[in-house]
């Protein structure tokens, strides 16, 4: 899994609000996009987690979204493991897992066992590899109420199950967008550390956060976006190079790089 | 196959969970049969002459064109309305996330409304054998099946077209409003077209469900073998082979034009 790469040249991406009933009823029909990302050109490298810091509206969910193939790039490309997320989507898919705090994407009247079943079956998992994924998995992260309704389930049980399915079918890839939101301390630690593992296991992470103590905690490499621009992206010393100091804190080197 | 009978088994899992929605379906069967019964009573003589060529009465023919009518219904509102339901539920974003092609999950988010449907077809049959002794024993079972699967394919086939809407419009689906409002007035589900004016029994020649609904009635009341069905069948093959791949291409169209709006998700 070390030679996985994510490239992103050029990648910009713009949204277009829906139009107000006053601008259509004038026929004024003229809509002015929201700038998401702006002409991104990174590469990022195997086998390690990197933060992707910055504030609501950065284009942190946007950034993990476009490399999850889930929203295409107005202008750019973006290769995964050489793969193009247009052409190769469904390649890129089997490679990579998403974790976001959305917990309406399971299905609520099944239970935890029923949904981690089906989405192991969608990942091109058989019956007796499913079984023993998943039961592997229930054990490494402690899960032991998989027979109730998934809508019965506490937050941090719900971020849990999120996880188990983005690891199903054993990604190189994985990308969490603020995993910890609404999380309890504990439950925050112990999911860091389940992250901490899975980088052992030699697993590419992106980790979208606006917690910048917690990204300090486990990242490697820290990739700071503001309004769809990247700011700054490396290791906590070479970011702290380019704001001309070697004892900041990430705090004080993010805060330094958005103005603040 | 695997991953269409995931599909399927999710559906089932799910509609299984909502017990009484189950036995009100069988209920709204029974008491839209009952309802034909007693218009037919009313005013079924005034059609009669209408019919002759089907060879049955008024209610014997609104009944079969109502079950028949579950299945068009379904190719035409299972798509949209599964992906509609995919996107209010908030799972249709980690559906696409999984590497399956999209074909396999139409054709498994269309499949468990075709078995839904299934039985309500039956119940409509088992209504008309047993309370109202309506004689089925004419029926051709070559041309029905024919008839049949040709009505599924070219309707699920709008139904894609629809569901196409659904990810790009989300609500408001012009394709789903057109076909709902004029197929039951312009396709001879509630009365035969020849009821209808001259211009109207045009517009209708230019529908897939005037055949279907012909069809089956023949292929059903009055055991037309394949050869003398070759109209019918004949201009559902047409919708078929027009109707498949501009629904395909239509939805992978709509499903990149949402990706690259970023609204897959959105409802």
């Amino acid at each position: 899994m070390n030679t996985i790469l994510i490239e992103l040249k050029n990648v910009s991406k713009s949204f277009y609000p829906p139009l107000a009933w006053r601008k259509i009823l004038s026929f004024n029909f003229k809509n002015t996009p929201v700038c998401a990302l702006e002409n991104i050109n990174l590469s990022l490298p195997g086998k390690s987690i990197i933060g992707v810091l910055g504030t609501n509206g950065a284009g942190k969910t946007t950034l993990l979204k476009i490399i999850s193939t889930l929203i295409l790039p107005d202008t750019g490309t973006v290769k995964i493991n050489k793969y193009s997320t247009e052409h190769d989507d469904q390649k890129i898919k089997s490679i990579i897992g998403l974790v976001t705090t959305e917990e309406r994407d399971f299905y609520w009247r099944l239970n935890g066992r029923q949904n981690l079943d089906f989405f192991s079956t969608m990942y091109g998992l058989n019956k007796k590899q499913a079984e023993g994924r998943i039961n592997k998995l229930f054990k490494v992260f402690g899960v032991d109420y998989q027979d109730k309704r998934f809508d019965s389930y506490s937050t941090g049980m719900k971020r849990k199950f999120s996880l188990i399915r983005a690891l199903l079918h054993n990604p190189g890839i994985l990308l969490f967008d603020e995993p910890t939101k609404s999380l309890d301390y504990n439950t925050s630690l112990e999911l860091l550390k389940y992250i901490t593992i899975l980088k052992q296991q030699g697993k590419t992470i992106l980790f979208a956060t606006h917690n910048i103590t917690e990204a300090e905690q486990i990242c490697d490499r820290f990739l700071v976006l503001n309004r769809g621009r990247i700011l700054g992206f490396g290791t906590k010393e070479e970011l702290g190079k380019r704001i001309h100091s070697d004892s900041a804190t990430l705090t004080e080197i993010y805060l330094k790089l958005t103005g603040k | 196959m695997r991953k269409i009978y995931a599909l399927l088994k999710k559906d089932f899992l799910i509609e299984a969970s909502y017990k009484i929605a189950f036995i009100f379906n069988i209920f709204s069967v029974a008491a839209s049969v009952l309802t034909y019964f007693f218009i037919d009573k009313l005013f079924g003589h005034r059609i009669t002459a209408h019919l002759e060529e089907f060879g049955v009465n008024y209610f014997s023919y609104v009944l079969l064109s109502m079950a028949f009518f579950s299945y068009i219904g379904v190719g035409i509102g299972s798509f949209s309305s599964r992906i509609r339901s995919e996107q209010l539920q908030g799972t249709l974003e980690s559906l696409l996330l999984t590497p399956t092609n999209v074909a396999i999950i139409l054709l498994g988010m269309g499949l468990w409304n075709l078995i839904f449907a299934t039985l309500d077809v039956l119940i409509y049959i088992a209504l008309g054998i047993f309370l109202f002794g309506i004689d089925f024993s004419n029926f051709n079972i070559l041309s029905t099946i024919v008839i049949l699967v040709l009505t599924v394919i070219s309707f699920s086939s709008l139904g894609i077209l629809s569901a196409s809407c659904i990810i790009i419009l989300k609500k408001g689906n012009p394709v789903s409003w057109v076909i709902n409002t004029f197929e039951g007035l312009l396709g001879g589900v509630y009365f035969p077209i020849a009821v209808l004016p001259a211009a109207l029994q045009s517009v209708a020649k230019c529908l897939p469900i005037t055949y279907a609904i012909r069809g089956i009635q023949l292929a059903v009341y009055k055991g037309y073998s394949l050869g003398q069905l070759r109209l019918e069948w004949g201009f559902l093959l047409v919708f078929c082979l027009v109707l498949i791949p501009t629904s395909l291409y239509s939805f992978t169209f709509a499903l990149k034009k949402a990706r690259r709006q970023g609204s897959l998700i959105q409802y």
